[in-house]
């Protein structure tokens, strides 16, 4: 550690003047109050938690405080002192970083690179990069959060825990902009991590602390309590109360954020009453090889859930892709319902009754401005034509009605996809694949990721329907939790292979650990 | 989770579907840009609000018209046909060598052959994935100089003028038939998108060509369908441009690639994709052929045309830009 331990390193011993203080703040987008008077306190060296569900407004909080949004009403005081922040650096100038949700470093650049990037200052001189000078620049910034990585390792080459070291480590260069402890904000730093990286990072979020403050985001709330001092609520944009983490429990915390009670784990086992009918498999994969997996044999009744869990760069996605003829394959073959399936593109698979929901909803999943009803007969579009003529009057009635059947919130069925919440955008894609009623198999890449709990059970409740009604379903979950709870079976993959099937019936599930030991 | 929940609507919400004022005046921009400009011309010169100049104006437009009508449809993609005027200027000496042999079906051979040009492109950008701004350029190079080659770089004089007579005739003695011809075009090819799927499949193309995709779309074949189309649209540019001219020449339509492109953007349509429509394409070229027309009468030598259309093209996407869809700027 170089840095400043000065300070006193107990976060319970409140200071003077909060680090960060938000008052009263208010943002308005069109149709809809993001902000609607929060009040926020972050105290110096403390981890203060942000919990809400999605569209309390805990994105547009973050995006005010680094200078992204610029607030219509409230104020934001840094120490004791009130700012206007209008843009990320000005934010960092008092001291104020974030790491990305999407990491936002450059992949074929060096770590070292990346951490000065931006801000090289004596890394460079007279317009000449000095190499030595940069390497120990971003060496101190590694130590600072004690990490090992090599700074002249190309960024694409680490993990993404250690990627994420790199985020921590740039984003506290912006200490040497300001005398005081810096506030650090981590917004769902753990989406893209797998268990065992999620460790290293609450090891590190718990070192920052000793000369910083943070804020931490994210989903999951047994996450946030485990790893924050404080957790603060936000609903409807509103901040909604606030608890020590020491003596919350995660459904209370969960009670808080919906303003009733709930269960945040009411799928775990929840079973699924299934006709036992004759099980011939409905899909079965043999010997599948492609760029990043080999020899992948897997088999799916109608019905059943099968759950591919691994670490990152197991190749589970690309078996995904793959079987939905998006990813190239080098050997191997796929039947559907008996039936060879072809794999040479989108299209093919989809005539096939093949359903994939990509991980990357927003970029992959949906178009943004088109309409709730376009984006939900995009695939299927004889389902609202009559031989080669779109018919609006039949469209209309088809996506009302699953608008209904899915409890969509939306105000219209013309309303641009982009303007609702991710849950509800989520259920748009889905419903993509079962307009029609000929979906046969469905792959479901990361279906929750970025969503709340309310969300969540809903997808989960329809995928379990969806399987109840003979689909065939493979799952990429976003946790080892949802794969166990959700998965009638599960597929270990490691290194490009499936290297363990642990069999997960309801009564009978596996510990997070069983799955653990298979996959490293 | 960036996106706010409509799940509860604040009283003072935004009706949906009910467009912002700024949306709304750019939505009209190519219509209130005319209007502007035709009280502008006739305030600088009052004789210029007269049937007969209306009716060049129009007439001269035509070429344009369906040269833009044509790589919108491209540009809807996202993505862009540099080639339309050496494609254009190549089919005008077609025209004029085939026209003694083929007589009265050289108009439909041109245009079959110009579309399979187009489809071409297309097939090169889709099958090589080279993007669509290099296969058009090299097909521009090309075309232009095989046009030059075919034709000893000279004007080939088209004798016979019974085949494009027709393209000169007036309907109802006033509207130019070239023009005509244009609108039919512009109209017919967006009736046809919006009763079908392709309207959709473009749109969803253009704005995320990997959503698309996965949503089982048949990307790979609307974008060989739009280089298709343009191609075939540059054709019949082609055969306007003889029936005015009663020649063809090697860089006879070399000049409007630029006023093409700037009738796209003064249209409205999105540079990046997914946004636009042929109509708008229709009055972005009324403009710029208004503009092209009214120089000379505000007092401006047309050597300056050049400079105009640049300005146009990067002011006007520079105003319909919407910026926070495009993170980087290549």
């Amino acid at each position: 550690m170089t840095t400043n331990l000065q300070t006193q390193p107990d976060p319970r011993v409140p200071a003077p003047a909060p680090a960060l203080e938000v008052r009263g703040l208010v943002k308005h987008y069109p149709g809809v109050k993001a902000l609607d008077g929060v009040d926020l306190v972050v105290r110096q060296h403390e981890v203060l938690g942000l919990a809400g569900e999605n569209g309390a407004g805990k994105s547009t909080l973050l995006k005010a405080l680094v200078g992204l949004v610029r607030p219509d009403g409230g104020e934001i005081w840094v120490r004791g002192e009130k700012v206007r922040l209008r843009s990320v650096v000005d934010a960092a100038d008092h001291g104020i970083g974030m790491v990305f949700q999407e990491q936002s470093l450059v992949p074929n650049l060096t770590a070292a690179e990346n951490i000065v990037l931006g801000s090289e200052g004596p890394g460079v001189r007279r317009g000449i990069y000095r190499w030595n000078t940069m390497r120990r620049l971003a060496q101190e910034q590694l130590d600072k959060i004690g990490s090992h990585i090599d700074p002249l390792a190309r960024t694409d080459t680490l993990s993404f825990a250690d990627r994420q070291m790199v985020e921590i480590a740039k984003v506290l260069r912006i200490e040497e902009r300001t005398s005081h402890p810096p506030v650090i904000i981590l917004d769902e730093p753990t989406s893209v991590l797998e268990s065992k990286e999620i460790e290293t990072l609450f090891t590190q979020v718990r070192r920052l602390r000793e000369f910083a403050s943070v804020v931490f985001v994210s989903h999951r709330l047994d996450e946030v309590l485990d790893v924050c001092d404080r957790v603060a609520v936000l609903r409807g944009g509103r901040s909604v109360g606030e608890v020590p983490s020491a003596d919350a429990a995660p459904a209370e915390l969960h009670r808080m954020m919906i303003g009733s009670t709930g269960s945040d784990d009411h799928y775990h086992g929840a079973v699924a009453e299934r006709p036992d009918e004759a099980r011939r498999p409905r899909l079965v994969v043999r010997g599948l090889s492609g760029k990043s997996f080999r020899d992948v044999d897997l088999d799916v009744h109608a019905g059943e859930i099968v759950g591919i869990v691994g670490v990152h760069g197991s190749g589970r996605e690309d078996v995904c892709r793959a079987l939905f003829g998006a990813e190239p394959t080098t050997a191997g073959e796929v039947v559907l319902d008996g039936e060879k399936l072809d794999l040479s593109g989108t299209r093919a698979a989809c005539a096939a009754g093949v359903g994939y929901v990509p991980a990357e909803r927003k970029t992959e999943g949906m178009v943004g401005p088109m309409s709730v009803a376009d984006n939900m007969t995009l695939t299927k579009q004889q389902s609202r034509c009559t031989g080669p003529l779109v018919r609006p009057r039949k469209q209309a009635t088809l996506v009302d009605r699953w608008i209904e059947r899915l409890s969509i919130r939306t105000p219209h069925r013309g309303t641009a996809i982009q303007r609702l919440s991710g849950g509800n955008q989520q259920k748009v894609v889905l419903a993509r694949w079962l307009v029609a009623g000929d979906v046969r198999l469905l792959l479901l890449d990361h279906p929750t990721r970025g969503l709340d709990i309310g969300a969540r059970s809903e997808v989960y409740r329809l995928m379990r329907e969806l399987a109840g009604s003979g689909v065939a379903t493979v799952l990429l979950a976003d946790s080892l939790e949802e794969a166990i709870g959700m998965s009638d079976r599960i597929i270990v993959m490691s290194d490009g292979r499936a290297t363990t099937e642990v069999a997960a019936p309801p009564g009978g599930k596996p510990t997070p650990l069983d799955l653990v030991k298979e996959m490293v | 989770m960036s996106a706010p929940a409509l799940t509860s609507p604040a009283p003072d919400a935004v009706v949906p579907g009910r467009p912002t004022v700024g949306q709304r005046l750019t939505a009209f921009m190519p219509v209130i840009a005319l209007v502007v400009l035709l009280a502008a011309l006739t305030i600088a010169d009052p004789g210029f609000l007269t049937l007969s100049s209306l009716t060049a104006a129009v007439r001269t437009s035509a070429p344009l018209v369906v040269l833009a009508a044509g790589a919108t449809l491209v540009v809807l993609c996202g993505g862009i046909d540099l080639s339309i005027a050496a494609l254009c200027s190549l089919a005008t000496v077609f025209f004029a060598l085939w026209l003694p042999d083929l007589g009265g079906i050289t108009t439909v051979a041109i245009i079959a052959a110009t579309g399979a040009i187009g489809a071409l492109q297309g097939v090169a950008h889709v099958l090589f994935r080279i993007p669509s701004f290099i296969v058009t350029l090299g097909g521009m190079s090309i075309f232009t100089a095989v046009a030059l080659v075919i034709s000893d770089a000279g004007p080939v004089r088209v004798v016979d003028r019974d085949a494009t007579n027709w393209l000169t005739l007036y309907v109802g003695g006033v509207v130019p038939m070239a023009f005509v011809v244009a609108l039919v075009l512009v109209a017919a090819v967006s009736l046809v998108l919006r009763l079908t799927p392709l309207d959709s499949w473009i749109r969803a193309t253009g704005y995320s060509e990997s959503a698309a995709r996965l949503a089982g779309a048949p990307v790979d074949r609307v974008k060989i369908a739009a280089f298709t189309v343009s191609g075939a649209c540059a054709g019949l540019a082609a055969v306007m441009l003889v029936s005015r001219n009663f020649s063809g020449s090697p860089t006879m339509a070399d000049n409007l690639l630029l006023p093409a492109v700037a009738a796209i953007v003064v249209g409205g349509t999105a540079i990046t994709g997914g946004h636009g429509s042929l109509w708008r394409s229709l009055a972005g070229a009324l403009v710029v052929t208004l503009l092209r027309v009214g120089l000379p009468i505000v007092g401006v030598p047309s050597a300056y045309e050049q400079i105009l259309y640049g300005a146009i093209i990067v002011a006007a996407v520079a105003l319909t830009l919407d910026r926070s869809k495009v993170l980087i700027i290549k």
